[in-house]
């Protein structure tokens, strides 16, 4: 029976809420606080308007020539080499950054809750869901987003309800924190935090009709970007702009201060189970995508079989940095800023070819 | 096959073990109310008591009518964690100190200005949380802690509990969560303020009318000993000076960030000052405060209006004030009076002798900066906030009388 | 009613020859041995030829033979046999290997000399159970029926229900040795023709001896005998069967089987009851969302205990968890050995509650809540609140009514209990992602197990709460019916 088992909408919007609003709950405002101070909240505003017109080329070439996947445009624009060279490029980056990734919230969990278990095996545990998942395929994924979503948002809800009689709205002045200059500095070289944006391009197979995938991705993008804001907001109001950059994980924090009523002081399990969740996802997501990317750039077909060796190398690479300083100030800001000078750069050099075979023609 | 079962099982064999190192079994964990901070005659050495609870009165089946709620521990460590790793030495349990509710400091300690630094595991760890309320005791927290003798309570955490929340009520004591004295310390603009209890009470009679007391000079026969009342002023981590419950009252009420709003207190009857008249206390909404900032000169005016009601519950002198429209006016006018008399002589107090303020009011300054450095340039704390011009007008809105029209007419009653 | 059937087997040709064919017959059904089989020889009035009629005495209704077939050919004129012959079915057989499975469904053979036909005569009575009330799936509100072990009783009960003239019974066979039917049902012009060539695949595809029930019958057409989850629904609910069957299911039943498999169905199917359908739509709500409750607390409660107690102190308020620390302090085993042993006792009163003979039962029942229960907890070999845990994770278990899914449900539990053991919370979650994925990734039939939540199409969107029958237009997308829309204007 021909059943249509691709991914609606719906289906894309949650995913692209989850792999990218995700950002919200890990060491993100801490990184920007540093250098922005108060005014951290509304970087992540500024990143997006700099970054969105570079996307809207993306999408916009991948429908002009009905490309497959953002490889395959690449392909077709550049030539066959310089097309695989450069997604093997991106490829590079992403994977590392994505080592790094999860080496960050593997530091989160074992800080928060596993105080002498080693942090191999937490990591192993990371890894080993990632690719049972990963192995299940895209759609089973899109498939649990959409199942889960609806409680991820629920108890974000449930946070800024309860939180919000501790805020105090004052806190977000000066408004422009350390500088305006500093504050647009960081806005535009911080793009990098859509940088997983690039990485999503490889799902336009799987959509049941192109438009479901770009509305789903293009307003997923701008949902978490509101979250996420708005998120920050919270924490900008919660902590002021000394605290926060003290602070590592500005989510689990303000989860071990709420208390639900005078019997329930401590919450913050509950919440740690959909944050859970959402990283599960994000994780299977990512390891996933990077091996689709791999096997798109060699054409390999069943690049499924390539998950399981992805995944220990992933995990042997996050367990290089020793501690969260270094990872986070030293590796993470690095690659997070040589990624977005890559996320300018590619795009146009896609559209100046756009331009020249259009000429040619 | 062989092969594989043998990685198999070795692998989940690995899992299983591995994790033994976080499990605990719930028995094998005994739990920390309250700790206690001392000074000792070393520097950098500290006294730590810890208050365990006892979980076998917390059932009634296995409760013993004899058996003491709690036990009580002190020990010498430099700081939190290597206390806690020493009295895991001595108790037969694992200490656990993610239930812990309030942190003592004694006086002593809170004067010697090292708050700051006996307080940072609390926010390395994520074992202390950030809603442990922070309290200065008159004597040393050891004896404090092994004084506390709650007479209905059995068990000693929601002794803590329910004390600190019913009087927190009454507004005779600050907000003082770990949460808010890491924001107002590291904010370095404000002062914070602490609870301020003890067990041992003065021995001579002060008379003071209600809410002018401390800690410990309340006069009481019987009941409960420990008093929380008043505050302890923080400047920078050290502490400066003791604020009375009245003084703890008008800088709760005066502060947006506290959620106080009804309160009970006692003013003079303005027509027979030796009788006092008593009332409810109601702030339906926060004071209105508006700054004006010249940023050349870097001087602030500012103007905080309160908007209040009153509820008349007790007129011992028999006056009508409710019938009389003269009188309601004399009794008005005294009202506005009184609490702005000593809104501003608080203030001053503030201005001249700690130059800050308790009241969270650089909040509202940081509006007319635009940047993090121009405002710390500015500096609330001592440049702008002591020499600032501060007009404060308590406005009545509305005065209630309580379920009586009138009062008995005394000389009708008496013959 | 007359048919005719052509065969090209040649060595199963029926002879003319009638000694020769008894002879055959005899042979081939053990007569010396067998006790059952009977022979009646006669002389037909209308053409004055021998006649042999063979069949099983414990299979047909003797009156019948007697009234329809012996009399009328010993007494009546007539030019054939269909015309003398007054039951209601009557065939006419070539090949030897249909005589076989003639005899052993209960019809009469019928040779005549010279003839190189038989005839074949329905007169089957087969002894099966009255129609009686529904034991495991017991409704508040409507119907109580439930299917019998007869497949004319059952095939009535659905005919009943549903007045369609395009309501199909398509009959297969299965077994090698012992040749059984199965009925197919469906709508014929709704139901989806690709699921139907599945279906008769995979039927015909089953090389076993014999297949007696649906039960069994399940096992070998389902696709993932390993798995946990059941992909075939199992009811013995008329009613329950025909809402499916007006969906565009297909149902499936068998002779001697007392309830019917739906195909192809999917995860909601096994939540969801037919008490739902019948109840007004705020109550079945209602039902519903304590349903979902008990789901999550039968599976998770106990696994949530070993988390919360043994990794996740913190979370549980002081006041409870010195209740638990005071009770547990008496108890020898550690938390997780406690958790399992009380499990485990109670699915052993479970499975011993179902074969117990009925005098004992009330016995039982207290003796399970006396010992278990109360001597348990004063002899300190377990914790109070674990005896409730383990009885809020038992009872709700029995909510789900579905029986196959109540063991998917009971085995979950166990997993997770396991689970999480090893990390808390972290791995609890780890296995459930893992479970919740698995099923996600099944299929039944072609159908997504999770449709129409996870790949969605067009349906009632009848998931979690139901909308008011009057809302109810389409039927499921995801078995491409042949017609969408349930109401026709």
């Amino acid at each position: 029976m021909r059943i249509n088992t691709k991914l609606t909408t719906y289906e894309i919007c949650a995913l692209t809420i989850i792999f990218i609003g995700i950002k919200l709950t890990d060491t993100t405002p801490t990184l920007l606080s540093n250098s922005t101070q108060n005014a951290f909240w509304y970087i992540p505003l500024i990143s997006f308007i700099v970054m969105f017109p570079f996307f809207l080329i993306t999408l916009y070439l991948l429908n002009k020539y009905k490309a497959d996947h953002l490889v395959d445009l690449l392909q077709i624009l550049l030539g066959k080499t310089l097309g695989k060279a450069l997604a093997f490029f991106i490829f590079i980056f992403s994977f590392f950054l994505s080592a790094f990734d999860f080496r960050s919230y593997v530091n989160q969990i074992k800080l928060l809750y596993f105080d002498k278990s080693s942090i191999t095996i937490i990591f192993a545990l990371l890894i080993f869901i990632s690719i049972f998942g990963a192995i299940r395929g895209i759609k089973v994924i899109g498939y649990t987003a959409r199942v889960f979503f609806p409680l991820f948002q629920f108890s974000l809800v449930l946070l800024i309800i309860l939180v919000y009689p501790s805020l105090v709205f004052e806190r977000i002045y000066p408004i422009f924190g350390s500088g305006l200059s500093n504050v647009m500095y960081e806005g535009i070289f911080k793009g990098s935090f859509f940088s997983s944006f690039i990485l999503l391009m490889m799902i336009l197979p799987v959509a049941r009709k192109p438009e479901n995938f770009y509305k789903g991705t293009i307003m997923g993008l701008i949902i978490s970007v509101l979250q996420i804001v708005f998120l920050f907001l919270i924490y900008a109001t919660f902590f002021d702009y000394k605290s926060i950059e003290r602070v590592p994980y500005p989510f689990h924090d303000v989860a071990l201060y709420i208390d639900l009523g005078s019997f329930f002081t401590n919450i913050e399990t509950f919440f740690m189970t959909f944050w859970l969740f959402a990283v599960f996802i994000r994780f299977i997501l990512l390891l996933y995508l990077n091996t689709w990317l791999f096997g798109a750039t060699f054409d390999i077909d069943n690049f499924e079989l390539l998950i399981l060796p992805m995944g220990f190398l992933i995990m042997v690479i996050g367990l290089i940095p020793d501690n969260i300083i270094v990872n986070e100030f030293v590796y993470r800001n690095h690659l997070l800023n040589l990624n977005t000078i890559f996320l300018f750069i590619v795009p146009v050099i896609l559209l100046i070819c756009h331009f020249f075979k259009r000429k040619k023609v | 096959m062989d092969k594989w079962i043998k990685s198999t099982v070795l692998i989940v064999l690995l899992i299983i073990l591995s994790s033994c190192q976080d499990m605990i079994e719930v028995e094998k964990e005994s739990f920390v109310i309250a700790i206690g901070m001392d000074v000792t005659d070393q520097e950098g050495i500290y006294e730590f008591t810890f208050q365990i609870a006892n979980p076998n009165i917390a059932s009634p089946m296995t409760a013993d009518p004899n058996g003491a709620p709690d036990e009580i521990l002190t020990v010498l460590g430099a700081d939190i964690m290597t206390a806690k790793d020493k009295a895991d030495a001595i108790v037969t349990k694992r200490i656990s100190l993610d239930h812990t509710a309030i942190f003592v400091i004694s006086e002593e300690l809170a004067r010697s200005g090292d708050l700051l630094r006996v307080i940072q595991p609390g926010t390395r760890t994520s074992h202390m949380r950030h809603d442990i309320q922070i309290i200065v005791s008159k004597e040393k927290a050891e004896t404090f802690l092994n004084n506390n003798n709650p007479i209905f309570e059995q068990k000693p955490y929601k002794y803590f509990q329910y004390k600190i929340t019913q009087t927190k009520e009454t507004g005779i004591i600050p907000y003082a969560d770990l949460h808010r004295l890491l924001q107002i310390t590291e904010g370095d603009a404000d002062l914070f303020l602490a609870i301020y209890a003890t067990t041992i009470h003065d021995e001579e009679e002060i008379e003071k009318s209600e809410d002018q007391y401390l800690a410990g000079e309340l006069l009481q026969k019987g009941g409960d000993k420990t008093q929380f009342m008043g505050s302890a002023v923080f400047k920078n981590g050290k502490m400066i000076d003791l604020l009375t419950a009245q003084e703890t009252r008008i800088a709760n009420l005066l502060d947006r960030t506290v959620p106080l709003n009804n309160i009970l207190v006692t003013y003079t009857d303005p027509i027979k000052p030796e009788f006092y008249i008593s009332g409810n206390y109601i702030q339906t909404k926060n004071p209105d405060i508006k700054i004006d900032y010249d940023a050349k000169a870097n001087h602030a005016t500012i103007d905080v209006t309160v908007l209040f009601e009153f509820e008349i519950l007790a007129i011992p002198s028999l006056i009508s004030y409710a019938e009389n429209n003269e009188h309601k006016e004399i009794l008005e006018k005294h009202l506005v009076e009184t609490n702005t008399q000593l809104a501003k002589k608080f203030i001053e107090k503030t201005q001249e002798e700690y130059r800050s303020d308790p009241f969270y009011w650089s909040l509202y300054i940081r509006k007319y900066f635009k940047d993090v450095p121009s405002y710390e340039k500015a500096d609330w704390h001592n440049n702008i906030y002591p020499n600032a011009e501060v007009n404060i007008k308590y406005e009545l809105k509305r005065l209630q009388f309580g379920k009586t029209m009138s009062d008995t007419n005394l000389s009708e009653v008496r013959d | 009613m007359l048919r005719k059937k052509q065969t090209k087997n040649n060595h199963n040709q029926i002879s003319s020859n009638l000694v020769e064919n008894i002879d055959k017959i005899k042979n081939d059904f053990s007569y010396q041995i067998n006790n059952d089989f009977s022979f009646r020889m006669l002389t037909a009035k209308f053409n004055q030829k021998d006649i042999c009629l063979c069949y099983y005495a414990s299979l047909v209704n003797s009156d019948k033979i007697e009234q329809s077939i012996i009399k009328p050919l010993l007494e009546q004129d007539g030019e054939s046999i269909a015309n003398i012959v007054t039951v209601e079915s009557v065939k006419v057989l070539t090949d030897c290997d249909e005589i076989n499975q003639n005899v052993t469904s209960g019809k009469v053979i019928l040779f005549m000399e010279d003839h190189s036909q038989a005839y074949s005569i329905d007169v089957s009575q087969f002894e099966h159970r009255e129609v009686s009330q529904s034991e495991n799936e017991s409704v508040v509100r409507g119907p109580k029926e439930a299917f019998t072990e007869s497949i004319h009783v059952n095939i009535s009960l659905i005919r009943k229900r549903i007045r369609n003239q395009h309501l199909v019974s398509e009959v297969l066979h299965v077994g090698k040795r012992s040749k059984q039917d199965v009925q197919l049902l469906y709508i014929e012009n709704i139901a989806n023709d690709q699921l139907l060539e599945n279906i008769r695949s995979r039927i015909n595809a089953i090389t076993a001896d014999s297949v007696q029930n649906v039960e069994l019958l399940e096992q070998y057409i389902e696709e993932r005998p390993l798995s946990i989850f059941p992909t075939i629904l199992y009811t013995e609910r008329p009613d329950n069967a025909c809402t499916y069957i007006n969906r565009g299911h297909v149902v499936l039943l068998m002779e001697s089987s007392a309830a019917c498999l739906i195909v192809p169905i999917n995860f909601w199917a096994f939540f969801h009851n037919i008490e739902d359908r019948y109840s007004r739509v705020m109550f079945s709500n209602f039902a519903r969302a304590i349903r979902f409750l008990a789901l999550f607390l039968t599976t998770m409660v106990s696994a949530l205990y070993v988390a919360l107690a043994n990794f996740h102190t913190e979370m549980i308020p002081l006041d409870l968890l010195l209740a638990i620390a005071s009770a547990r302090d008496r108890v020898p085993f550690p938390l997780l050995l406690e958790v399992l042993l009380m499990e485990v006792a109670f699915e052993l009163i479970r499975e011993a509650g179902i074969r117990i003979p009925n005098p004992l039962g009330p016995t039982i029942g207290i003796v399970g809540a006396l010992i278990l229960g109360q001597a348990a907890v004063e002899a300190n070999i377990i914790s109070p609140i674990i005896v409730i845990i383990s009885a809020l994770s038992g009872l709700t278990s029995f909510v789900i009514s579905d029986p196959s899914f109540n063991f998917t449900v009971r085995i979950t539990r166990f997993i997770f209990i396991f689970a999480a053991s090893l990390f808390g919370i972290y791995s609890l979650i780890i296995c459930f992602v893992m479970w919740l994925m698995y099923a996600i990734s099944l299929k039944s039939f072609g159908v997504p197990y999770f449709a129409p939540l996870a790949p969605s199409y067009q349906s009632n969107k009848n998931i979690y709460f139901r909308k008011p029958l009057r809302n109810e237009k389409w039927r499921p997308k995801y078995l491409l019916p042949k017609d969408m829309k349930m109401l026709k204007k």
